[in-house]
């Protein structure tokens, strides 16, 4: 994913990818036990300038990724505003039942999401695939097998990109698209993946040949062009985080937004 | 001398086939040799190859026998398509990737690198450079530099140029030339002009995977002209033993001097980029247009505009009416692309032909008759039950060049319809086309064959930088521009 954009390099990118996707899945885990929601807000917005400051995006793309993070939170959160359970009645209109612990609660959900997504891409946006699975083999004893696999696959996905925009023109020169009604879609929905399938199959069959021909051979201990280590920077990231969470908690209980400490119902 | 490689009675069965491949072939390659395996497709040449290097059983599960066999103790393989023989997204983790196989040290990796990229003559900047930035000869080349990192003794080249334009194959070969002293060379390729030169011995396989011939380039050339044409093998002298032949008259009585298809201030664009322009061109009908240049030059875009499938400005009238979008151009134009598989929608080869009638809901007896009628041309009468996908490669071609036969478009436009098809596919395709264009049909085809262009075309578009640069009658050509080609009329 990161090949897609170009930008500055961070010390986030430096961070090893292993230690940065441990903590990450860390802080997943840990987010799903925050049920105060001013903590949780707190907490976001601590991710959110990590995001903001550290990917080395332009501002106008860092703006551009925020606009599907607005939808993703008003998804989440608006389906428990208006349906979830709740005693104190805010406003009620047919299905719709906004209560008061529905409110928080759903304002709650739509920041898990939030910072969810937001911890996601700042993984994808820092880290080069390549790196993380060289990182993976190197630090996490991941089998070669596996990683190479990995690689040769997402080497794939662009070619495969190219190739589904010919097979929708080749489709609509044989006038597939021009006709209507649901039979059409159907066919047409069914029709693009097998093409593009049976050639992916047949290319990922002949990478692993050609992978063979290059004597890639698992069961050999191999040496490798990237070496990946621990570094300072690893510790600046964890201490990011240690820093980040503990002012996160203090101003949540010292200096409470919202009177709510639980949102569980 | 010393034989680096050999087999003793290979017995060889694909599990789905029903005879054998192979029945007890022998076969023994001395060190140094150059040697060209040559075959009609399907007989075994790239599957042999494969045993040869020990790929076959290794890495690719087919039963096989032999009662000897060796294996050069290092090799190096380079096979068909540049897309997919790479593991890495980058230059140099494709070529670090071998050499962390061979276990070589980090720190002397870089330096190797650098070293086998000179070796190979692929000058780059910056060695970390996306091998999707590379031109399909580049891409060659740097498969042909990791192989390298093998040392070997032995290099099997599949087909190496099969998926190249003519520049991009004179760089594979002159960079092979250069690097396979005291190497044993051991080729499948059915382009094989350029090679005569460099190669000792010439083996001829007959469709049933049995040796016909076996013998020095000018001996085999010489002796089995016949077998060869029969094979679909381009050997040198093909297209004037298809000359001889076969008369062609270029010529389309004219009916009056009405142009049928107008382009004035042509763009097509991509992402609000003008990817092609053609200032100012009538084409009137009977007209065979070859369009020429460079890899990127906008061929393709050319042709995907005036499909309308990209945006596009300007005037385009086919018989003054006015082209917008694609619609405009049913039962107008048709477009066959590079890979036939992309464009087959229906199950069976039967349902792929009549589906342009189908869906208009035409007569029934009708549909089938003509449907028959163009099966039989196209030789694909035996075939109506079969899934497209089952077709052989020349057949696949021959199909989706049937489906825009069958709406007789006024416009045809073609992809290199000619890519990597024997002489035999190659030379029936031609013959369908001419027929075609004899009715009146325009056809518009991006070709990097010289000899199409020079003796079914008509006209030639050479684009360049995305502009139609030069327009000409196919026999003005040599007399305007000298140290291009020269098509001697």
């Amino acid at each position: 994913m990161h090949t897609a954009f170009h930008s500055k390099e961070n010390w986030l990118h430096k961070v090893n990818p292993s230690f940065k996707l441990i903590c990450i899945t860390l802080l997943f885990l840990f987010v799903l036990t925050i049920h105060n929601l001013n903590f949780m807000i707190m907490f976001t917005i601590a991710i959110a300038l990590l995001f903001i400051l550290f990917t080395g995006q332009s501002l106008k793309r860092i703006l551009l990724f925020l606009l599907p993070f607005m939808l993703i939170f008003l998804s989440t959160a608006l389906s428990m505003i208006f349906f979830g359970k709740g005693e104190t009645t805010l406003f009620k209109w047919g299905l719709v039942h906004v209560t008061e612990e529905s409110l928080f609660r759903g304002i709650h959900i739509g920041f898990r999401a939030l910072s969810f997504a937001l911890m996601g891409l700042t993984f994808a946006l820092t880290t080069r695939p390549v790196l993380l699975f060289y990182s993976l083999m190197q630090q996490l004893k991941l089998p070669p097998k596996y990683a190479y696999s990995f690689m040769a696959a997402i080497r794939l996905i662009p070619i495969m990109i190219e190739e589904f925009q010919t097979i929708r023109y080749a489709r609509k020169v044989r006038g597939l698209q021009s006709t209507k009604g649901m039979n059409n879609i159907l066919k047409l929905s069914i029709s693009i993946p097998i093409p593009l399938l049976s050639q992916s199959i047949r290319r990922a069959f002949r990478i692993a040949v050609a992978m063979e021909a290059k004597r890639f051979d698992s069961s050999v201990k191999r040496t490798f062009y990237y070496k990946m280590r621990i570094s300072p920077y690893d510790f600046i990231f964890l201490f990011y985080f240690i820093l980040l969470i503990g002012l996160a908690y203090f101003i949540a209980f010292n200096h409470p937004l919202i009177p709510v400490t639980d949102v569980r119902y | 001398m010393d034989n680096v490689s050999f087999v003793d009675h290979l017995r060889l069965k694909f599990p789905h086939e029903k005879s054998l491949l192979f029945k007890d072939l022998s076969l023994s390659f001395h060190k140094g040799e150059k040697v060209l395996l040559l075959g009609p497709s399907g007989c075994g040449k790239s599957t042999l190859l494969q045993v040869l290097s020990g790929l076959i059983p290794k890495a690719i599960e087919v039963p096989i026998k032999h009662e000897k066999i060796q294996i050069p103790e290092a090799w190096g393989f380079v096979f068909q398509d540049p897309d997919s023989q790479f593991c890495m997204p980058y230059v140099d983790e494709e070529i670090a990737f071998v050499l962390e196989n061979l276990q070589v040290q980090r720190d002397e990796m870089i330096e190797k690198i650098q070293e086998l990229l000179n070796t190979v003559g692929l000058q780059i900047d910056n060695i970390h450079t996306p091998i999707q930035s590379l031109s399909g000869g580049m891409k060659q080349r740097l498969a042909i530099a990791s192989v390298l990192a093998l040392n070997p003794e032995v290099l099997f080249l599949d087909e190496p140029t099969a998926l190249l334009d003519e520049q991009g194959t004179a760089q594979i070969w002159d960079t092979i030339k250069n690097i396979s002293e005291h190497k044993t060379v051991i080729i499948v390729e059915h382009k094989v002009d350029q090679i005569l030169d460099f190669i000792d011995r010439v083996i001829v396989f007959t469709p049933d995977g049995k040796i016909l011939a076996d013998g020095d380039v000018s001996y085999v050339f010489s002796n089995y002209q016949e077998e060869l044409d029969h094979y679909g093998i381009w050997y040198p002298g093909v297209w004037d033993s298809y000359l001889m032949r076969n008369k062609l008259n270029k010529h389309y009585k004219k009916d009056g001097n009405k142009h049928s298809l107008r382009l004035k201030n042509f763009k097509g664009f991509r992402n609000k980029e003008v990817m092609i322009a053609v200032e100012d061109a009538e084409i009137y009908p009977g007209e065979w247009i070859s369009v020429i240049g460079k890899n990127g030059s906008g061929k393709s875009t050319l042709l995907l505009s005036l499909m309308q499938l990209l945006r596009t400005t300007g005037t385009y009238t086919i018989h003054n009416q006015c082209i917008h979008k694609i619609e405009d151009l049913q039962d107008k134009a048709y477009f066959v692309f590079q890979n036939p598989e992309y464009q087959f929608i229906t199950n069976t080869v039967y349902d792929e032909i009549t589906y342009a009638h189908q869906i208009k809901k035409a007569d029934q007896q009708a549909i089938r008759n003509n449907a028959d009628e163009i099966l039989s041309i196209f030789g694909l009468k035996d075939k109506i039950k079969h899934h497209p996908y089952q077709l052989s490669h020349g057949q696949k071609r021959r199909l989706s060049v049937a489906t825009a036969f069958v709406q007789s478009p006024k416009l045809l436009l073609l992809d290199e319809p000619t890519f990597g098809q024997d002489s035999k596919n190659t030379f029936k395709l031609l013959e369908m086309l001419e027929n075609q264009r004899k009715t009146g049909t325009i056809i518009i085809m991006v070709t990097h064959d010289q000899q199409v262009i020079k003796h079914f075309g008509t006209r030639v578009w050479e684009v360049q930088g995305g502009k139609v640069i030069k327009d000409w009658k196919n026999n003005q050509r040599s007399k305007e521009d000298k140290n291009a080609y020269s098509f001697s009329q």
